[in-house]
């Protein structure tokens, strides 16, 4: 009886052994790991590069640019990294990222020159554009009243929608409207400006009882469950493509202009198969298919033109309006300051 | 015999890795500062007073609350159930307790994301309320959804160990209650709640333990701004990376709990020295 068991036992040990191995990878064994944020691309086209390229794909998702960063920070290491602008910044100036050998990526040419060369990384010697946009509000035109739009940033504490918002589960995004609000930078680092932010998220919790959504809001504005939410602008391309009673708005005060970039991290084992997936992921076809997937405005300029004249045509928020000066991109934190804007969001989420 | 004692000693090698070291790893973070690399560490209390804010003691309090909410509902729900279940064959009990355990087979994730697709404000009660020409509900992100999530996953846990303490009752005593003049309820009371206090300690125990523990569930039923100690406890470790505070939470977390088995345990004890 105990030997049967025993044997038993070694057989799924065994079993586990083989499976962890990998035995059902095909080729030449190449594996490239590849972290992005969820919900953020045509999963069809990992597929198609495993094929073209004869190797296997890793893909692991994270829900936020901070949950990414831990997860670094205790060592796993990827490929190809799908970050922010503020944090790949820090990625930079903490030594994590490798440079981009330009020459191995020949569809850079199908890139749009105008979004390159951003503040965070001047030259583009470390990051490859993904997809960009802005942050806006997301809202019902049968139930908002277009006057209050007025108000901007404000109206998320307008009592008149009480119960009815959703804001998005993001330490620098929640404490960016509030600081827009206020009529501060997204990026001060005075302690009294942001004690205020704070005091402004802590009564809008007051007021308004607001839902702290992650991507579960895709799906609750597409079925309409309440008439305002703070959403990227392609979530919003998105969810307008779908529901076509939203409407997506930039308020005056100025938001947060984005850009999320491919990065190649510094101990990648596979930097050569890193590039081709960056290359591969600008070639017009595949940009095409992911920007219409996901519904973010994409940065291969024939893409981005084939969208607005027909997937996104007549959707706003997928041509975000970058000119307002006010708008602004996040940028590198002091760790004092990330721990201070830390402790106030962990205790708006727990008021 | 000796040789099954050798046996044993993979499983210390083993339970040492795996429960003492993170452990002590949990206990040294929540007593130091200095960033997660424990390269340059600074011993201090900064964590723990830390806690002593009144919104993080709401929050702890917030999640007792919800906990004894959820142990409470268990227990009438799992002690009824577990009742009804004693009272068929022994052949049909097996296979009731099977559906039982049967949702536990599918993965928490999915059972909480079905509790959405039914409370959501355009789900499936709503639908059914909205066909019927009632006004909609709204149910997700409240108390009711976390509780009813909790409620529905932990409730497995209650039912089997009520359910095993109550078979185990000798038929005669309650024939000899029934003899001797005991009203159904008196029989109840004096002999078969009684008799099945072990089963409804364990029972309790580990409901509670899951309950005061658990973060999924409040934070898909309840939304972001819905926090428990748990969401505290990930949330430090996830995305606020200030894993001291995170391990100092977690740390009082099972000082709590370890109180509470205790009393639970007393309580068990005292009962039996009653009889004797």
């Amino acid at each position: 009886m105990m030997k049967k068991k025993l044997l038993a036992v070694l057989a799924a040990a065994g079993m586990t052994a083989l499976a962890l191995s990998g035995c059902g990878s095909s080729g030449s064994g190449a594996t490239l790991k590849v972290y992005n944020a969820g919900e953020y691309i045509d999963t069809s086209l990992l597929t198609k590069f495993e094929k073209e390229y004869d190797c296997d794909v890793v893909y692991e998702t994270f829900d936020s640019n901070e949950s990414m960063y831990t997860k670094i920070l205790s060592g796993e290491s990827y490929d190809v990294l799908i970050p922010s602008d503020y944090m790949i910044e820090r990625l930079i100036k903490e030594d994590y990222l490798q440079k981009i050998d330009w020459d191995k990526v020949p569809n850079s040419v199908n890139l749009n020159a105008d979004i390159m060369g951003q503040d965070f990384d001047p030259d583009n010697e470390y990051s490859v554009p993904y997809f960009y946009g802005t942050v806006g509000i997301l809202y019902d035109t049968t139930v908002v009243d277009e006057a209050d739009l007025a108000d901007g940033w404000e109206l998320l504490r307008n009592t008149k929608y009480a119960g009815d918002i959703y804001m998005y589960d993001s330490e620098r995004d929640s404490f960016m409207i509030a600081l827009k609000a206020l009529g501060y930078s997204m990026n001060t680092d005075n302690t009294d400006e942001i004690d205020e932010a704070y005091e402004w998220l802590i009564e809008q919790r007051d007021l308004m009882s607001p839902i702290y959504a992650g991507d579960d809001v895709i799906d609750n504005m597409v079925s309409g469950n309440k008439s305002i939410a703070i959403v990227y602008s392609g979530d919003a391309a998105y969810i307008m493509s779908e529901n076509e009673d939203l409407a997506y708005f930039q308020p005056e005060e100025g938001t947060n202009e984005w850009f999320d970039c491919m990065v190649i991290m510094k101990d990648s084992e596979q930097v050569d198969l890193a590039h081709e997936f960056i290359n591969f992921m600008l070639d017009v076809d595949n940009a095409t298919a992911n920007t219409a997937e996901v519904g973010y405005t994409s940065p291969v300029t024939e893409a981005y033109e084939t969208m607005i004249s027909e997937d996104y045509a007549g959707i706003s928020s997928y041509t975000p309006d970058m000119t307002n000066p006010l708008d602004e991109c996040f940028r590198y934190q002091t760790s004092e300051i990330k721990q201070y804007f830390a402790d106030l969001w962990t205790k708006v989420k727990a008021y | 015999m000796k040789y099954y004692v050798k046996m044993v000693r993979p499983y210390m090698v083993w339970s040492f890795l795996m429960v003492v070291i993170p452990m002590v790893l949990i206990a040294i973070y929540s007593v130091t500062t200095g960033g997660n690399t424990l390269v340059n560490i600074q011993f201090t209390l900064e964590n723990f007073a830390k806690f002593a804010e009144p919104i993080y003691v709401q929050v702890f309090i917030k999640s007792l609350r919800i906990g004894l909410i959820t142990v409470g509902i268990c227990l009438v729900l799992g002690y009824l159930l577990a009742y009804q279940i004693c009272r068929f064959e022994e052949r049909i009990q097996s296979s009731l307790i099977l559906l039982v355990t049967i949702p536990m087979w599918i993965n928490t994730l999915l059972r909480t994301y079905a509790w959405i697709s039914i409370l959501s404000d355009n789900g499936i009660i709503n639908t059914f309320l909205q066909a019927l020409g009632l006004e909609p509900v709204t149910m997700m992100y409240t108390n009711f959804a976390v509780i009813i999530g909790m409620v529905s996953d932990f409730l497995p846990f209650m039912v089997i160990p009520i359910h095993t303490s109550l078979s185990k009752i000798d038929k005669s005593l309650i024939e000899a209650a029934e003899d001797l003049g005991a009203t159904p309820f008196q029989t109840f009371t004096k002999v078969i709640f009684k008799l099945s206090i072990p089963g409804v300690l364990n029972g309790v125990i580990v409901t509670f333990l899951l309950s005061i523990s658990t973060f999924v569930i409040p934070k898909l039923l309840g939304g972001g701004q819905y926090t428990l100690i748990g969401n505290l406890i990930e949330n430090q470790f996830i995305s606020v990376g200030n894993w001291n505070f995170g391990s100092a939470l977690s740390l009082i977390l099972t000082v709590v709990i370890l109180a509470a088995i205790t009393l639970m345990r007393k309580l068990d004890q005292e009962e039996k020295e009653e009889e004797l």
